[in-house]
Parts: structure tokens; sequence; C-alpha cells
């Protein structure tokens, strides 16, 4: 089930938050797991048994690393649980035999980031099975993030506390992501997917298509991980941030720490610093790096396509570490060019299907094939996207926030801010509801992963 | 002051609220339709339950597809839907249609030659297992799709004059009828693809004209309904006006008996009870059928005609069978060209290929 269903939003999403607020306070998180598994069993009712066997795998790690602190057997208790937890992705993820499960690879990630923060000593092992489960198959976070760890919610799992202004702050966040998803990223989809359709491509076109696909992956994911921290917010929950409006970057360094926060912070923390992190000589730096990033890229998927992704940002990474960084930062103007110009490339890598299709698709965009600058054809798709594309440029921007905010605040002036907050939300919730109902494109990016 | 903290948005918390779970209540409780009289098909149901169903995902695919179907408000939601892609978003077409001029058209692009290919070599088959060594005189006409008639910026469209020359080189053994100058943008009805049928006499007059015999001219106009939403409105979904459909007849016209060979029984030239149902534009000669002949008993000549048609042939049999004695009407969509031996016999009539540009763009359907 994806949160931008009608199945999810009218149907599942209104019985479980009655259900929840009129629980008494110990039966929440009991109500949020078993709406939680009914949540994932939908989406693939055979797996189940696989997320509630890897969740036992990490309870009982833990209880036995927390009780065996510096022995053997808590080191043991922690590998077992790392090898279970990493075999099983390797297995579904990497292997050709089995369908993906739904979500492996965030609960999969959430998991050795609980076991391995219990060995540190960072966080305490949870006794309660009920609220490590509640924990790892949260609904909102279970199947595409962001990648909360255990210690981000901890103290929200034992005890939190629900408030107007909390559901209020959670029911803007989802909208908003629902309305990023459902009227920003589906059209951009529909835009991409007519690269090809089409029967004649343009270099024009190929353009589009890859600054599409790369607003696309942005809109789609930062719009789910909005929607995910909405819903927590109004359970009570503050699920970390994912993205801060990565193309605003200057420098590719910078991009990563906007764009997809949590599995950055997962890799830095979890792979990145015990290698030794930049505290390293060159060399080891260059290995260190080219290791996360590949390591990140693979995360993505089996295809050799996510791999050269990763090894892409590592290699602009390494170059931007040892001699780039402290000239583009104050390059103003040419780095936002570089930054845009870098990610559109990747995302074209990230995109494409294989390597011969890596070839094809860059070498459309840089004129390398026989194709026209622009066909009839294409300029009428350019023509008729032209504005969605324009808005979702504007999107990714602070700007509307920036506008937004400026709005709520003369508004509140004549105590008008929570009207106008009202129409705007009710306004995005009928549209995206119009599309829904209408839509036949409304592809999920996130869930393969 | 913590008073004001604590209950600050609890106007958009109210609003959201009643808003979402009104909908979701109507979700819930609202009887499912058996069919969208705005878009004129069969609505997904509740899906039955079974483990086996469960387990294999199926049920769930199924269930969100009845949400979709029986989503409460569908109509005004595909609407508004529309409306915001057209107007806010400045989208030049939705689903591949577009609103133009007035007239709701259909992108058709590019000139599909696979297809024109596949419905050439289907209407060889017919030429080389019934009519060649025979004496009928063989005729091809093509209707140019309305978008023909309504260019607009930026909106593709293919070469028809591509199409007409494609056609004419492969299918040489048939004079080619060109009605391309008798036709024009308000010979259509704006919501469907089809002409109207009393736009089209003079048309009718001239083909009669290219195969020697001579039409009626003069008709009643009989205004069936003032409230026809023809097949692109629905697959738009934008607000539109219906439009009055009429049929035509006359003296001759009421005389003639049509017979439905796939059914096997006499059928009147217009069938009043398709005004309510999936397609009103069904009316003209029963819609989809596999098999008609019109038999003319006040005709001036012996002459008959077979026509290869599709729907567009509906509305102008008619005006045909003033001309000849009888018609007959073969849909290959429906009834396989290898077959059509056992139901006509090919001797001294004029056979007429008549199709839409839309057809042969896409004409997988042929059989």
């Amino acid at each position: 089930m994806v949160f931008s269903s009608m199945t999810f939003l009218y149907y599942f999403l209104p019985v479980v938050l009655l259900t929840y607020f009129v629980a008494p306070k110990k039966a929440k998180n009991g109500v949020l797991l078993l709406a939680s598994l009914f949540f994932y069993a939908w989406g693939e009712p055979k797996y189940l048994i696989l997320i509630v066997g890897t969740i036992l795998i990490g309870y009982v790690s833990a209880l036995i690393i927390e009780k065996n602190k510096d022995k053997m057997s808590g080191r043991i208790a922690l590998y077992v649980a790392l090898f279970c937890c990493l075999g099983f992705l390797i297995v579904f993820k990497y292997t050709s035999f089995l369908p993906l499960p739904i979500g492996i690879s965030f609960y999969t990630f959430q998991l050795i980031s609980y076991v391995v923060d219990v060995h540190r000593g960072k966080v305490k092992a949870q006794k309660n099975l009920i609220n490590l489960f509640t924990y790892v198959v949260m609904f909102p976070q279970l199947i595409a993030g962001p990648i909360v760890r255990y210690e981000n919610v901890e103290k929200e799992l034992n005890h939190r506390t629900h408030s107007i202004p909390m559901i209020r702050e959670g029911i803007s966040r989802f909208v908003i992501g629902l309305g990023k998803k459902v009227l920003i990223a589906n059209q951009l989809g529909e835009l991409a997917d007519v690269y090809y359709k089409v029967e004649e491509n343009s270099v024009v076109f190929a353009w589009v298509w890859a600054i599409a696909s790369a607003l696309q992956i942005y809109y789609d994911f930062s719009g789910y991980s909005d929607m995910a921290i909405g819903l927590g917010r109004i359970l009570g929950f503050r699920f970390p941030e994912n993205f801060d409006y990565p193309y605003i970057s200057k420098s590719i360094t910078e991009f990563w720490r906007r764009w997809h926060m949590t599995l950055g912070g997962w890799f830095r923390d979890y792979v990145y610093i015990p290698m030794g992190g930049s505290r390293v000589g060159t060399g080891r730096l260059v290995i260190n790096l080219l290791v996360v990033w590949t390591l990140t890229g693979m995360w993505h998927g089996a295809s050799w396509n996510f791999a050269i992704w990763g090894l892409y940002f590592g290699i602009l990474l390494i170059i931007e570490k040892l001699y780039m960084l402290r000239y583009i930062q104050n390059a103003k103007g040419i780095n936002h060019i570089y930054v845009i110009f870098a990610t559109v490339i990747s995302f074209v890598i990230f995109s494409s299907d294989t390597l011969r299709d890596i070839g094809v698709n860059l070498s459309n965009m840089f004129g390398l094939t026989r194709l026209k600058g622009i066909t009839e054809e294409t300029l009428y798709y350019t023509v008729s996207y032209g504005f969605t594309l324009f808005v979702s440029i504007i999107g990714a921007t602070p700007l509307v926030k920036m506008l937004g905010t400026k709005a709520m605040k003369a508004a509140e002036r004549y105590k008008l801010d929570s009207v106008m907050e009202s129409v705007v939300l009710a306004l995005i919730l009928i549209l995206c509801t119009a599309h829904l109902v209408d839509g036949s494109f409304n592809p999920f990016l996130y869930f393969r992963f | 002051m913590e008073e004001g903290r604590k209950t600050k948005g609890i106007l958009t918390v109210i609003i959201i609220g009643v808003m979402f779970y009104g909908y979701a209540i109507l979700c819930y409780i609202k009887p499912a339709q058996d069919i969208s009289e705005a878009e004129r098909r069969p609505l997904a149901q509740r899906p039955a339950i079974s483990v086996e169903r469960l387990l294999s995902g199926e049920y769930m695919d199924e269930f969100e597809e009845y949400a979709v179907d029986q989503a409460p408000y569908r109509q005004q939601l595909r609407s508004t839907k529309v409306m915001y892609q057209s107007i806010a978003m400045r989208k030049l077409d939705n689903n591949g249609m577009y609103f133009s001029n007035g007239y709701i058209s259909k992108l058709d692009y590019p000139l599909n030659e696979s297809s024109v290919d596949y419905a050439t070599e289907k209407f060889r088959y017919i030429y080389d297992n019934y009519l060649v060594d025979t004496d009928v005189t063989i005729y091809m006409s093509i209707i140019p799709d309305k978008n023909y008639y309504n260019e607009k910026l930026f909106y593709p469209s293919y070469d028809y004059n591509e199409l007409v020359v494609k056609m004419c080189e492969s299918m040489e053994y048939a004079d080619y009828i060109d009605v391309f100058n008798q036709l024009e943008l308000e010979d259509y009805y704006e919501t469907d693809t089809h002409f109207r049928q009393e736009k089209i006499v003079d048309m009718a007059v001239y083909m009669g004209e290219e195969m020697n015999v001579t039409l009626d001219t003069e008709y009643d106009e009989i205004k069936v309904s003032d409230d026809f939403k023809g097949v692109y409105y629905r697959q738009l979904g934008m607000p539109m006006k219906g439009e009055e459909l009429y049929c035509l007849t006359n003296s001759t016209l009421e005389l003639c008996k049509v017979y439905d060979h796939e059914n096997g029984k006499s059928i009147s030239m217009y069938d009043l009870n398709a005004l309510e149902g999936a397609d009103p534009y069904e009316m003209y000669l029963h819609g989809s059928l596999s098999l008609i002949t019109i038999e003319n008993p006040v005709a001036t000549t012996a002459k008959e005609l077979i026509v290869f048609r599709d729907s567009f042939g509906s509305s102008i049999a008619p005006l045909l069978a003033t001309g000849y004695s009888k018609v007959t009407l073969v849909d290959i969509r429906y009834l396989p060209s290898n077959r059509i031996g056992q139901f006509v016999d090919f001797d001294n009539q004029d056979v007429l290929f008549l199709y839409s540009s839309s057809v042969l763009n896409n004409s997988e359907t042929l059989k």
C-alpha cells in the first residue's frame, strides 16, 4: 500500500487514526503495530514472516549484547544479527532468485543501527517486544524511510505526547508531501515516460527528460518523506528530516548533506567512520570514500547502473575533498551550475536500466547520435509540460516556502492564518484526490528499494 | 497565551479533519455503482475475498481499482483534474485528448506505417480471395479525423497526404474517392470522434457520383437527443454541454429493410434504445454489428454496394442505401476476413473500402 493511493488515504488511514486516538495510552503502540503489520501485509503478505523473523533476531541479539557487554558472547550476538540482517538483504536484493520484499533496505538498516548502537552503548536494548516491533514496522516509515534510528524515537516509543499543534503540523506536512508526489512527481514521471514513447527523439528533449527525471526522483522521494514525517508527527513522533533543498547546493559535498540525509548519515556513522573516516592518509581516504559510495549506490539495487551512480558520486566527492571544494564554494553561480549539471547527469545514470542505456541517453543529450535538435512531437511535449517543469524547478528552491511563510505572517496579522492554511491544504487534498481518481500514472520510485 | 499555543491550528485540524473523514465515510458507505454514466463503462466492484487472492496480492490490486472507480464524486473530481491540468498547469492535452475551437480532439501521431500496412494487407487478402477475377468495381475512401480540420499551434499531426498516397499505392486495385474537401470541422460532433449524419449528405452524394449512382438529397432531420455526449467527452472528463443528435429519414429510407446477419433478425435503421446505452452513436444501424444488409425496394437501379467499413460507416450507409438496391455492410473488426466468403457473394457489385484515418492508423482491431 502506498500513501498516494485511495486505499491508504480513505480506507486505511481514517480507521487507523481513529482507533489510535481512541485507544488508551498503553494500547497505542499495540494499535500502531497491528495497523503497521496490516499495512505491510497488504502490500507483501508473503514476506510478513521475513520481517517478523528479522526483528526477532534483532530483539534477542540486542538483549544478549547488552547483557554481555565486552564479552565474546555479546560480540557473537552482534555478528549473528549483522550476518542475518545483511544475509537476508543480500539474498533478496542481490540475487535474482526471489522477488524483492518491500522496504527490506530500510528496515534492515534500521535494525542494524539498533543492534550496533546497543553494542556501542548508545541506546538501551528494548525489553518490550511490542515497542521494538513498533519501531521497525511503524507504517509511516516502513517501506521508504526516512531511515529512523532507534535513538531518534527511543523516548517517544515509551512515552509520547499528542497535541493539536503537532497534529496540525503533521497534517500540513503530509498534505504537502502528497501534493509533491501526486501533483508534481507523477506529472514529471509522465513526461519522463514520454521520452521512451515518442516516434523520434531530439537533443532538446533528451535534456528535458534528464531534468524531468532528476526532479521526479526528488519530488517522489522527498514527497514520500514529507508524508512519513507528517504521519509520524500526527502519531506523536519526530522523524529525522531527509531532504533540504538539495538542488540549491554549491557542491556535491553539500548536495549529499541535503539529499537522502538519513541514508548518508547511516553510511557515515556505520561504515565510513568505523573505516577511519577522514582522519587517515590520502590513499586510505580515497579507498574509504570509494567503498562507501559504491555501497551507497549498491544499496539502491543490484544493477550496474546503481554501482556506477555511487562510484560517480564517490569520485566527485574525492575530487572536491582533495582539490576543488574551497574554490567552488566561492565561485558564485558557477557552483550551482556545476551541481545541477553533475546531479542531472547522475540521475541519467540512475534512471537508465542498462549500461547501454546510460551510453545512449548521454549520447543523445550531447548530440553524439543522429538526433535532430528538436522535432514537432518533442516540441509539443516540451511545451505541454513546460509549466509543470517550471513550477517544479521553482518548488525545488526555498522560494515557495519563503513566500508561504510571508503570506502566513501577513494573514496572521488579520488572524486569517489558520483559514488560509486550511484552504490551501484542502485545495491540495482535493486536487490530489482528483488526480488519484483519474490518474493511471502513479509509480513510486523508492518502493523498489 | 499558553491556551492559545495549545489550540493553535485547531481550525486547520477541524476543517481538514471534517473534509477527510467526511469523504472517507462516503467511500465506505456509498453503494457501488455498476456503470459510470459519464464514462459509459462498467465500474470495478468490491473484489471477492479468499486466502489465495490475499496471498497473491490480487485482492489488494482489485481493491484499489474498486476504490478508484467507486470514489464518491468521481466525475466531478475527474473534471477538476482536467481543469487544473489544462488551465493552471497549461497542459496541452489530458490522456491524449485536447480541447480546441470548441471541439474535443485526440492526439493521433505519428502516422503508424506498420498499422497502415497491416490494414492494407487485410484489404489485399479480401481482394485476393474474393474480388480478383470478379466483375466488381472497387473503390476506396478515407474519412479524415476531425483534427485534420482543427490544426492548432504545437499540436503534432501526421501528414494525411502521406496516408492517402500510401493507401492508394497499396490498393492499386481500387479507385480512390477523395472526400477531404467534402468535410469541414463543423461536420463533426464536438464531443465525439464521428461526423454528424445530417452534415454529410453532400459528401454522400459526392461519393455516389464518383460511383455513378444517384443518391437522395432530401431528408427529414429528426432530433433524437439534445444531450449527446460522445466518446471523447468520456475520455477527457471536462464538463461540456450535451449536443443535439439527429437521424435522417425520408420516404426511401422508411421503406428500406435492414437485416442483422450476426443475430439473424430484421432490425430498424435507427435504434433509439441505444440513446440510453453506453454509446448513443450506436443508434445508427445498431452500432457494432459485423454484417448488415439494407435492401431498398424502391431503388431505381439494380446495382448493389458492399461496404467494408468501421463505425463511421453506420451513419453514412443509410444515405448510400438510397442509391442502391442493396447495401451490404461488412465490419472486419468483428467478422474475420477469412469467413466473409461464407456470407457474401461478390458478383457485379460496387465494393467500397470506407475507413476512417484513425482506424487505419490504429488497425490492430481488423481481423
